[in-house]
Protein backbone atom coordinates (compact mmCIF):
# COMPACT_ATOMS: atom_id res chain seq x y z
CA UNK A 1 0.00 0.00 0.00
CA UNK A 2 3.33 2.75 -0.11
CA UNK A 3 1.98 3.45 -3.43
CA UNK A 4 -1.34 5.06 -2.22
CA UNK A 5 0.65 6.83 0.54
CA UNK A 6 3.04 8.02 -1.75
CA UNK A 7 0.47 10.07 -3.76
CA UNK A 8 -1.46 11.10 -1.25
CA UNK A 9 1.50 12.88 -0.02
CA UNK A 10 2.64 14.33 -3.22
CA UNK A 11 -0.94 15.10 -3.83
CA UNK A 12 -0.39 16.83 -0.24
CA UNK A 13 2.61 18.53 -1.47
CA UNK A 14 2.01 20.01 -4.57
CA UNK A 15 -1.38 21.48 -3.77
CA UNK A 16 -0.64 23.11 -0.72
CA UNK A 17 2.80 24.42 -2.30
CA UNK A 18 0.62 25.74 -4.74
CA UNK A 19 -1.76 27.64 -1.97
CA UNK A 20 1.41 28.52 -0.48
CA UNK A 21 1.94 31.09 -3.20
CA UNK A 22 -1.34 31.44 -4.58
CA UNK A 23 -4.00 32.29 -1.16
CA UNK A 24 -4.83 35.96 -1.04
CA UNK A 25 -3.73 36.22 2.94
CA UNK A 26 0.04 36.03 3.56
CA UNK A 27 -0.61 34.31 6.69
CA UNK A 28 -2.96 31.61 5.26
CA UNK A 29 0.06 31.25 2.67
CA UNK A 30 2.27 30.66 4.83
CA UNK A 31 0.42 28.05 6.99
CA UNK A 32 0.24 26.58 3.10
CA UNK A 33 4.21 26.30 3.43
CA UNK A 34 4.05 24.70 6.82
CA UNK A 35 1.93 21.72 5.42
CA UNK A 36 3.52 21.45 2.53
CA UNK A 37 6.91 20.87 4.05
CA UNK A 38 5.95 18.46 6.67
CA UNK A 39 4.49 16.68 3.93
CA UNK A 40 7.81 16.41 2.73
CA UNK A 41 8.71 15.01 5.98
CA UNK A 42 6.38 12.66 5.33
CA UNK A 43 8.50 11.57 2.34
CA UNK A 44 11.50 11.50 3.78
CA UNK A 45 9.82 9.06 6.57
CA UNK A 46 8.63 7.16 3.74
CA UNK A 47 12.20 6.91 2.02
CA UNK A 48 13.01 5.50 5.39
CA UNK A 49 15.23 8.76 6.57
CA UNK A 50 12.90 9.10 10.33
CA UNK A 51 15.74 11.14 11.79
CA UNK A 52 15.86 13.48 8.05
CA UNK A 53 11.71 14.12 8.49
CA UNK A 54 11.78 15.04 12.33
CA UNK A 55 14.82 17.30 11.73
CA UNK A 56 12.67 18.34 9.10
CA UNK A 57 9.54 19.00 10.63
CA UNK A 58 11.62 20.52 13.98
CA UNK A 59 13.43 23.15 11.73
CA UNK A 60 11.20 24.12 8.59
CA UNK A 61 7.58 23.89 10.88
CA UNK A 62 9.10 24.83 14.32
CA UNK A 63 11.76 27.57 13.26
CA UNK A 64 11.29 29.12 9.73
CA UNK A 65 7.27 29.30 9.38
CA UNK A 66 6.61 29.96 12.89
CA UNK A 67 9.39 33.24 12.34
CA UNK A 68 7.89 34.04 8.77
CA UNK A 69 4.42 34.24 10.97
CA UNK A 70 5.95 36.25 13.67
CA UNK A 71 7.51 38.64 11.47
CA UNK A 72 4.11 38.96 9.30
CA UNK A 73 2.10 39.55 12.00
CA UNK A 74 4.41 41.57 14.38
CA UNK A 75 5.56 44.02 12.02
CA UNK A 76 2.16 44.12 9.92
CA UNK A 77 1.28 47.31 10.75
CA UNK A 78 4.35 48.82 11.46
CA UNK A 79 3.64 52.76 11.36
CA UNK A 80 0.37 52.37 9.40
CA UNK A 81 1.54 50.67 6.59
CA UNK A 82 0.44 47.06 5.74
CA UNK A 83 3.28 44.34 5.15
CA UNK A 84 1.51 42.05 2.87
CA UNK A 85 -0.73 44.23 0.56
CA UNK A 86 -0.10 42.77 -3.10
CA UNK A 87 -1.45 43.74 -6.50
CA UNK A 88 -2.11 40.80 -8.88
CA UNK A 89 0.80 39.56 -10.74
CA UNK A 90 1.68 41.27 -14.12
CA UNK A 91 4.01 38.15 -15.51
CA UNK A 92 1.54 35.41 -14.24
CA UNK A 93 1.64 33.48 -17.40
CA UNK A 94 4.75 33.95 -18.27
CA UNK A 95 5.90 32.42 -14.67
CA UNK A 96 3.40 29.35 -15.68
CA UNK A 97 5.52 28.57 -18.89
CA UNK A 98 8.60 29.22 -17.80
CA UNK A 99 8.13 26.59 -14.57
CA UNK A 100 6.42 24.26 -16.70
CA UNK A 101 8.81 24.14 -19.36
CA UNK A 102 11.60 23.37 -16.72
CA UNK A 103 9.76 20.82 -14.39
CA UNK A 104 8.46 19.28 -17.62
CA UNK A 105 12.50 19.51 -19.50
CA UNK A 106 13.87 18.29 -15.90
CA UNK A 107 11.46 15.22 -15.62
CA UNK A 108 11.49 14.36 -19.37
CA UNK A 109 15.60 14.50 -19.50
CA UNK A 110 15.59 12.17 -16.49
CA UNK A 111 13.04 9.38 -17.38
CA UNK A 112 14.49 9.73 -21.41
CA UNK A 113 18.08 9.34 -20.08
CA UNK A 114 16.95 6.39 -17.38
CA UNK A 115 14.49 3.94 -18.93
CA UNK A 116 14.91 1.43 -16.31
CA UNK A 117 14.50 3.05 -13.31
CA UNK A 118 16.21 1.61 -10.17
CA UNK A 119 14.26 0.00 -7.99
CA UNK A 120 14.99 0.45 -4.05
CA UNK A 121 16.97 -2.46 -2.27
CA UNK A 122 14.42 -3.68 0.09
CA UNK A 123 15.21 -4.72 4.14
CA UNK A 124 17.19 -1.43 4.48
CA UNK A 125 17.41 0.54 7.75
CA UNK A 126 19.40 3.35 8.38
CA UNK A 127 21.11 3.27 11.28
CA UNK A 128 21.25 6.15 13.62
CA UNK A 129 24.57 5.29 15.14
CA UNK A 130 25.77 5.10 11.51
CA UNK A 131 24.73 8.48 10.46
CA UNK A 132 25.47 10.20 13.34
CA UNK A 133 29.75 8.67 12.92
CA UNK A 134 29.54 9.76 9.45
CA UNK A 135 28.34 13.23 10.42
CA UNK A 136 31.35 13.65 13.25
CA UNK A 137 33.96 11.70 12.14
CA UNK A 138 33.76 12.30 7.91
CA UNK A 139 31.86 15.38 7.75
CA UNK A 140 32.97 17.24 11.34
CA UNK A 141 34.63 20.26 9.66
CA UNK A 142 31.70 20.90 7.65
CA UNK A 143 29.59 20.46 10.87
CA UNK A 144 31.88 23.37 12.63
CA UNK A 145 31.97 25.62 9.95
CA UNK A 146 27.94 25.25 9.85
CA UNK A 147 27.99 25.98 12.96
CA UNK A 148 30.22 28.84 13.04
CA UNK A 149 28.37 30.48 9.75
CA UNK A 150 24.80 30.07 11.66
CA UNK A 151 26.26 31.88 14.30
CA UNK A 152 27.38 34.94 11.86
CA UNK A 153 23.75 34.82 10.08
CA UNK A 154 21.69 35.07 13.15
CA UNK A 155 24.37 38.03 14.31
CA UNK A 156 23.88 39.90 11.08
CA UNK A 157 20.27 39.62 11.38
CA UNK A 158 20.35 40.98 14.13
CA UNK A 159 22.52 43.84 13.33
CA UNK A 160 20.61 44.02 10.32
CA UNK A 161 16.76 44.54 12.17
CA UNK A 162 17.87 46.66 14.87
CA UNK A 163 17.04 49.96 15.26
CA UNK A 164 19.36 52.51 16.52
CA UNK A 165 17.33 55.15 18.93
CA UNK A 166 20.71 56.77 19.57
CA UNK A 167 20.73 57.93 16.45
CA UNK A 168 17.89 59.72 16.02
CA UNK A 169 18.60 63.41 15.27
CA UNK A 170 16.61 64.57 18.28
CA UNK A 171 19.05 67.40 19.43
CA UNK A 172 20.50 68.65 16.22
CA UNK A 173 19.13 71.17 14.44
CA UNK A 174 16.42 69.26 11.67
CA UNK B 1 7.21 0.62 -3.39
CA UNK B 2 7.17 2.84 -6.33
CA UNK B 3 10.55 3.57 -8.66
CA UNK B 4 13.03 6.15 -8.28
CA UNK B 5 11.63 8.44 -11.04
CA UNK B 6 8.18 9.16 -9.33
CA UNK B 7 10.22 11.09 -6.94
CA UNK B 8 11.83 13.32 -9.72
CA UNK B 9 8.58 14.07 -11.15
CA UNK B 10 7.45 14.97 -8.08
CA UNK B 11 10.75 17.10 -6.96
CA UNK B 12 10.30 18.62 -10.51
CA UNK B 13 7.13 19.50 -10.05
CA UNK B 14 8.38 21.37 -6.99
CA UNK B 15 10.84 23.02 -8.74
CA UNK B 16 8.52 24.55 -11.39
CA UNK B 17 6.01 25.90 -8.85
CA UNK B 18 9.04 27.06 -7.06
CA UNK B 19 10.04 28.92 -10.56
CA UNK B 20 6.59 30.24 -10.84
CA UNK B 21 6.57 31.61 -7.50
CA UNK B 22 9.77 33.86 -8.63
CA UNK B 23 9.37 34.79 -11.73
CA UNK B 24 5.48 36.36 -11.03
CA UNK B 25 5.26 37.03 -7.74
CA UNK B 26 5.64 40.46 -6.32
CA UNK B 27 5.81 40.15 -2.40
CA UNK B 28 9.47 39.35 -1.12
CA UNK B 29 7.81 36.76 1.44
CA UNK B 30 6.39 35.22 -1.21
CA UNK B 31 9.71 34.79 -3.19
CA UNK B 32 11.03 33.30 -0.09
CA UNK B 33 8.22 30.94 -0.05
CA UNK B 34 9.20 30.14 -3.41
CA UNK B 35 13.31 29.35 -2.51
CA UNK B 36 11.85 26.79 0.32
CA UNK B 37 10.09 25.07 -1.87
CA UNK B 38 13.31 25.16 -4.62
CA UNK B 39 15.15 23.57 -1.70
CA UNK B 40 12.97 21.33 -0.54
CA UNK B 41 13.00 19.39 -4.23
CA UNK B 42 16.49 19.46 -3.91
CA UNK B 43 16.42 17.47 -0.46
CA UNK B 44 13.76 14.61 -1.83
CA UNK B 45 15.87 14.12 -4.51
CA UNK B 46 19.23 13.49 -2.36
CA UNK B 47 16.93 11.55 0.05
CA UNK B 48 15.68 9.78 -2.77
CA UNK B 49 18.93 8.88 -4.59
CA UNK B 50 20.75 7.93 -1.37
CA UNK B 51 17.85 5.56 -0.66
CA UNK B 52 17.85 3.99 -4.50
CA UNK B 53 21.51 3.35 -4.94
CA UNK B 54 22.70 0.14 -3.88
CA UNK B 55 24.19 -0.30 -1.60
CA UNK B 56 22.38 2.93 -0.21
CA UNK B 57 25.01 5.77 1.09
CA UNK B 58 24.66 8.31 3.67
CA UNK B 59 26.05 10.66 1.87
CA UNK B 60 22.75 12.09 0.99
CA UNK B 61 21.38 12.10 4.70
CA UNK B 62 23.94 14.24 5.44
CA UNK B 63 24.08 16.82 2.88
CA UNK B 64 20.37 17.18 3.03
CA UNK B 65 21.23 17.56 7.18
CA UNK B 66 23.24 19.86 6.30
CA UNK B 67 21.15 21.73 3.36
CA UNK B 68 18.30 22.11 6.07
CA UNK B 69 20.13 23.44 8.87
CA UNK B 70 21.37 26.42 5.61
CA UNK B 71 17.72 26.54 4.50
CA UNK B 72 16.71 27.92 7.81
CA UNK B 73 19.86 30.15 7.85
CA UNK B 74 19.07 31.69 4.71
CA UNK B 75 15.62 32.44 5.87
CA UNK B 76 16.48 34.28 8.80
CA UNK B 77 18.61 36.81 6.64
CA UNK B 78 16.20 36.72 3.94
CA UNK B 79 13.53 37.91 6.52
CA UNK B 80 16.04 40.34 8.30
CA UNK B 81 16.62 42.00 4.39
CA UNK B 82 12.96 42.63 3.74
CA UNK B 83 12.41 44.10 7.37
CA UNK B 84 14.77 46.78 6.46
CA UNK B 85 13.65 46.84 3.09
CA UNK B 86 10.27 47.41 4.40
CA UNK B 87 11.65 49.58 6.80
CA UNK B 88 12.89 52.08 4.33
CA UNK B 89 10.71 51.58 1.35
CA UNK B 90 8.09 51.41 2.98
CA UNK B 91 6.83 48.52 0.84
CA UNK B 92 8.05 44.94 -0.03
CA UNK B 93 6.56 44.88 -3.19
CA UNK B 94 9.84 44.14 -5.17
CA UNK B 95 8.44 45.96 -8.45
CA UNK B 96 9.02 49.02 -6.56
CA UNK B 97 12.17 48.35 -4.94
CA UNK B 98 14.12 49.42 -8.01
CA UNK B 99 16.10 51.82 -6.03
CA UNK B 100 19.40 50.57 -7.18
CA UNK B 101 18.53 49.95 -10.94
CA UNK B 102 21.20 51.43 -13.32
Amino acid sequence: MPDMIFLALSAVVVASAVFALEAKELIYGTIGLGVSLVGVAGLFMLLGAEYLAMFQVAVYVGAVVVLILFTIMLVRRESGRIVDEEEPASFGSVGIYVAALVALAVAGAVILLAPVSPVAPEFYQVQLQDLGRSLAASYGVALVILGLVIGAAVVGGLTLVKIDREEKPSGTTE
Amino acid sequence: MEPLSSYIILSSAMLGIGIYGLVSKRNAIRLLFSIELIVNAANINFVAFARYSNPPILSGWNIVFYSIAAAAMEATVGLALILVAFRLNGTIDIRKLNRLRG
